[in-house]
C-alpha cells in the first residue's frame, strides 16, 4: 500500500483525529460560524423566521453605552482580579513548595476552591459578605464591616475581586509549583555557590525560568475574568443599581432578557475579539522573553 | 434455523396483533410557576390515569423565552405552555392555537384574546398590595384591624406612628428586588393612569411630564413612608428577601408590599399569624387606594404544530382545571391559589389568595399593564434601587425615567 498518497493520509486522519475533528465541529465551529450569522438578522430566540438586517445588530452594539460601561467594568475587575490572582498564587506556590510540614495537605486545601461551582460560590460567599461578616461587625463593633459590602457599587466590585482571588489562586498555585518544581536544582546550587542569597536565586534564576508559567496563568485568568458570570449572578445579581454588571451578564441580559437575540450575540462577539487579542498578546509578550536553562 | 426464525416472527406478530393499540397521547406541560412544581408533578399521574393521557410537567429556571426558544430549537416544542401574560403576545400568534371553543374560555374575564382569537387561559388571579400581619398589629393596638381604615397615607402614617410608639422599632419591610420595585410597585403608576395605554404614548414621545404626575408623586409619597419606617432602613438595597418574609410572618414588621405569590415563602416560616393584603394607602380620592392591581397570572397556550390528539387533550386538561371538581380542588387546595374562573366557587387555603378573591369577586382589580418594554424590570428596577437607597431623589428619579421611556419598545399587542 502506498504511503504517500492523498486518500491514504486522507484514511490516517480520519481514523486518528475524524471523531475529535467532527467533535470539534459540532460544539465548536459550527455554533461559532452559526452565532456569527445570527448577528446578520433581527431574531428574537423564538421566531421562526429570522430576518437578516445586515450590520445592524453591530451598530446596536457599538451603540449600547451600557454595553461598553459593562466592557469597561470588566477590563477593571479583570486587571486588578489578574494582579491578585496570580500574585496570591505564586506566593501559595512558593510556601507549599519550600518543604513545609503538610504542604501536600495545603496544596490539595488551596486547589478545593476551584473544584467548587461559580453558581455555589457565588451563593457561599454572599451568605459570608451579607450575613456572617455583618453579624461579626456587629458582635464585635467593626464598623466597616457592620454593613454588607453587597450594598455599594465599590463593595460589590470589592467581593467580586476577592471571591475571583478566593476562587482562581488554588489552580493557579498548581501551575505555579509545576513551573518551581520544573526549575534543576543544581542550577539554584550554583548561583548559591556563586554567591547568590537565597531570595536572589529566586528572583535571578527561578522567577526568569518559570517565565512559561506566568504566561499560562495570566493568560487563563484574562480569559476566565473577561467571561465571568457565573459568580456575578449569584453573587451581586449585577447589583446594587446594575452596578457590577459584567460584560456577559449584560449579553446574557440583551440576548435573553430583552430579546434582541442579534445584537447580543454581535455584543459576545465584540467581547470574544477584545478578549482574544488582549489574550494573545499578552502570550505574543511573555513567550517573546522567555528563556530556557 | 430459517425455521426458528419464522417462529419467532409468527409469535410476535400474533403478539402484536392481540395487544391492542392503546398509546396514551403525551401532554407535555411547562410550568413557569416554580412554587407549585411539586404540586403539578404529583397530579400529573393522577390526572393521566384519570384522563388516559401520558402527562408529563416540566419546569425551567431560565427565561422563560430563552428555555422555549430551545424547545422550538429542537423541534420539540410543549404541548401546553404556562407563562407570563407579556409572553404570551411573543410566543402565541406563532405558536398558539385558539381557545375559544373550550369550556375554560367561557368560564373566565381574564381570558387574553389576540386579533379575535382566545391566545390564552390564566391559571390564577394574582395581585399585588401591601401584606399585612393582623395578628401583630393589634396585639400592638388593642383594636380590630380593619384595612379599609388605612386608605389614606395620613391615615397609615398615623397607624404606623402608633406601632413604632407600641414598641415596633420598624413596622415595614421593603423587597429590594428589582422586579418587585419596577414591575410591581412603579408599573403602578402607570397602571392607575386614567388611560395607560394613551399614557405610555406620551411617555415614549418624552411627554410624560413624569415629575408633575398626580398618581407617580401619590405613589412616591407612599413609598417615602415606606422607606421611612423600613426595618432595613440604614442598608435597604441589601435587605434579604426571605428574612423580610420571615419578619412579616413572625410581626416583627407589620407591612410589606407584594403579592399573593409571596405567600409560597410565608408560609414556610410556620406562623400562625392572620394575615390578607390591603391595597396602596395613598391621599387621593379617586377610589385607585381601595384596589389592589392584578388579575389574571400565568397563561396557558397550546402549540399550534403538535398533532390534534395531543392539542385536544391539553384543551382537555384545561377544561378540567377552570370546571371540573378535581381540577377545582388542584388549584384552590393543592396549589392554594385564587382561581379565574367563575364555575369554581371553593374557599382558597392561602390568606393573601382569600384577600385577592375577595378584591377580584368585588370588582376591585386594577388591571396590570401587560406591555411594559423588555429591560423595563432590569433598567427601571435599577433606577429604583438607587432611589431606595437614597442616591437620587425624585426629581431625578424621574428624569432616569424620562430618559429610559423615551423612544422604549413596548411590547407589541
Amino acid at each position: 500500500m502506498k504511503r504517500n498518497t492523498m486518500s491514504y493520509k486522507i484514511r490516517q486522519y480520519l481514523m486518528f483525529a475524524g471523531p475529535a475533528t467532527i467533535l470539534f465541529c459540532g460544539v465548536v465551529v459550527i455554533p461559532l460560524v452559526y452565532g456569527f450569522y445570527l448577528t446578520f438578522t433581527s431574531w428574537d430566540g423564538i421566531s421562526k423566521s429570522k430576518p437578516f438586517v445586515g450590520i445592524t445588530n453591530y451598530i446596536a452594539a457599538f451603540g449600547d453605552g451600557a454595553f461598553w460601561v459593562a466592557m469597561g467594568r470588566t477590563l477593571i475587575y479583570s486587571a486588578i482580579a489578574v494582579i491578585l490572582v496570580n500574585v496570591m498564587a505564586f506566593l501559595l506556590a512558593y510556601m507549599v513548595t519550600r518543604g513545609i510540614k503538610g504542604q501536600n495537605f495545603f496544596r490539595a486545601g488551596f486547589f478545593i476552591p476551584n473544584l467548587i461551582g461559580g453558581i455555589v460560590l457565588g451563593y457561599v460567599w454572599k451568605f459570608v459578605f451579607n450575613s456572617a461578616f455583618v453579624a461579626i461587625g456587629e458582635n464585635l463593633n467593626i464598623g466597616f464591616l457592620k454593613n454588607s459590602w453587597l450594598g455599594t457599587p465599590s463593595g460589590a466590585m470589592a467581593c467580586m475581586i476577592i471571591v475571583a482571588v478566593w476562587q482562581y489562586a488554588g489552580y493557579m498555585m498548581l501551575i505555579y509549583v509545576a513551573g518551581f518544581m520544573s526549575v534543576s536544582k543544581s542550577l539554584i546550587e550554583a548561583a548559591q555557590i556563586d554567591g547568590c542569597t537565597q531570595s536572589q536565586a529566586t528572583w535571578k534564576v527561578i522567577v526568569p525560568l518559570m517565565r512559561s508559567s506566568f504566561v499560562q496563568c495570566i493568560f487563563l485568568t484574562i480569559t476566565r475574568c473577561f467571561m465571568v458570570y457565573d459568580v456575578n449572578l449569584t453573587l451581586t445579581e449585577g447589583g446594587p443599581f446594575n452596578s457590577s454588571v459584567m460584560a456577559a451578564m449584560h449579553v446574557y441580559r440583551t440576548a435573553f432578557t430583552e430579546h434582541a437575540y442579534g445584537t447580543g450575540q454581535a455584543e459576545a462577539l465584540i467581547l470574544f475579539i477584545v478578549c482574544a487579542i488582549v489574550g494573545v498578546t499578552q502570550v505574543y509578550i511573555g513567550r517573546k522573553g522567555e528563556v530556557s536553562a | 434455523m430459517k425455521k426458528f426464525i419464522t417462529a419467532i416472527a409468527t409469535v410476535t406478530a400474533a403478539a402484536l396483533a392481540v395487544t391492542p393499540v392503546m398509546a396514551a397521547t403525551d401532554l407535555t406541560v411547562f410550568n413557569s410557576k416554580s412554587e407549585i412544581q411539586t404540586q403539578f408533578e404529583e397530579e400529573a399521574p393522577v390526572y393521566s390515569e384519570a384522563a388516559g393521557v401520558n402527562m408529563e410537567v416540566a419546569m425551567s429556571n431560565d427565561p422563560v423565552i430563552t428555555h422555549m426558544g430551545t424547545r422550538y430549537a429542537s423541534n420539540n416544542p410543549y404541548v401546553l405552555s404556562m407563562v407570563d401574560a407579556k409572553d404570551i403576545y411573543s410566543l402565541t400568534p406563532e405558536h398558539g392555537i385558539d381557545l375559544a371553543d373550550t369550556k375554560a374560555a367561557a368560564d373566565t374575564d381574564y381570558a387574553i384574546e389576540i386579533d379575535g382569537k382566545v391566545a390564552a387561559l390564566p391559571f390564577c388571579i394574582e395581585a399585588r398590595g401591601i401584606m399585612y400581619n393582623k395578628t401583630a398589629i393589634e396585639d400592638i393596638t388593642g383594636e380590630e384591624f380593619n384595612p379599609a381604615d388605612y386608605a389614606t397615607l395620613d391615615a397609615f402614617k398615623e397607624l404606623l406612628d402608633k406601632l413604632v410608639d407600641g414598641g415596633m422599632d420598624a413596622p415595614v419591610a421593603i423587597m429590594k428586588e428589582d422586579w418587585s420595585l419596577a414591575a410591581h410597585y412603579l408599573a403602578q403608576w402607570v397602571e392607575e393612569q386614567e388611560d395607560p395605554e394613551a399614557y405610555v404614548e406620551q411617555l415614549v414621545a418624552g411627554e410624560g411630564d413624569i415629575i408633575n404626575n398626580e398618581k407617580f408623586n401619590s405613589l412616591m409619597d407612599t413609598f417615602d413612608v415606606l422607606m421611612e419606617y423600613n426595618y432595613a432602613k440604614d442598608a435597604a438595597v441589601n435587605a434579604d428577601r426571605n428574612k423580610s418574609e420571615d419578619m412579616l410572618a413572625w410581626g416583627d414588621v407589620a407591612f410589606m408590599f407584594g403579592g399573593n405569590w409571596d405567600w409560597s415563602l410565608i408560609v414556610q416560616s410556620e406562623s400562625d399569624s392572620e394575615m390578607g393584603m390591603m391595597p396602596v394607602p395613598q391621599n387621593t380620592d379617586d377610589g385607585t387606594n381601595e384596589k389592589l392591581v392584578g388579575g389574571g397570572s400565568k397563561y396557558f397556550f397550546i402549540d399550534s404544530s403538535v398533532s390534534e390528539e395531543q392539542q385536544q387533550a391539553a384543551k382537555d386538561f384545561l377544561d378540567w382545571m377552570a370546571t371540573d371538581p378535581d381540577g377545582q380542588d388542584f388549584v384552590s387546595n393543592t396549589c392554594a391559589l385564587a382561581s379565574p374562573y367563575k364555575s369554581n366557587t371553593l374557599d382558597v387555603s392561602d390568606p393573601l389568595s382569600v384577600s385577592v378573591k375577595a378584591f377580584a369577586d368585588a370588582g376591585n382589580l386594577i388591571n396590570n399593564y401587560n406591555f411594559f418594554p423588555d429591560d423595563h424590570i432590569t433598567k427601571c428596577g435599577a433606577t429604583m434601587q438607587k432611589y431606595l437607597g437614597g442616591e437620587i431623589d425624585r426629581e431625578e428619579l424621574a428624569n432616569e425615567l424620562t430618559e429610559y421611556w423615551k423612544g422604549a419598545a413596548v411590547i407589541e399587542h
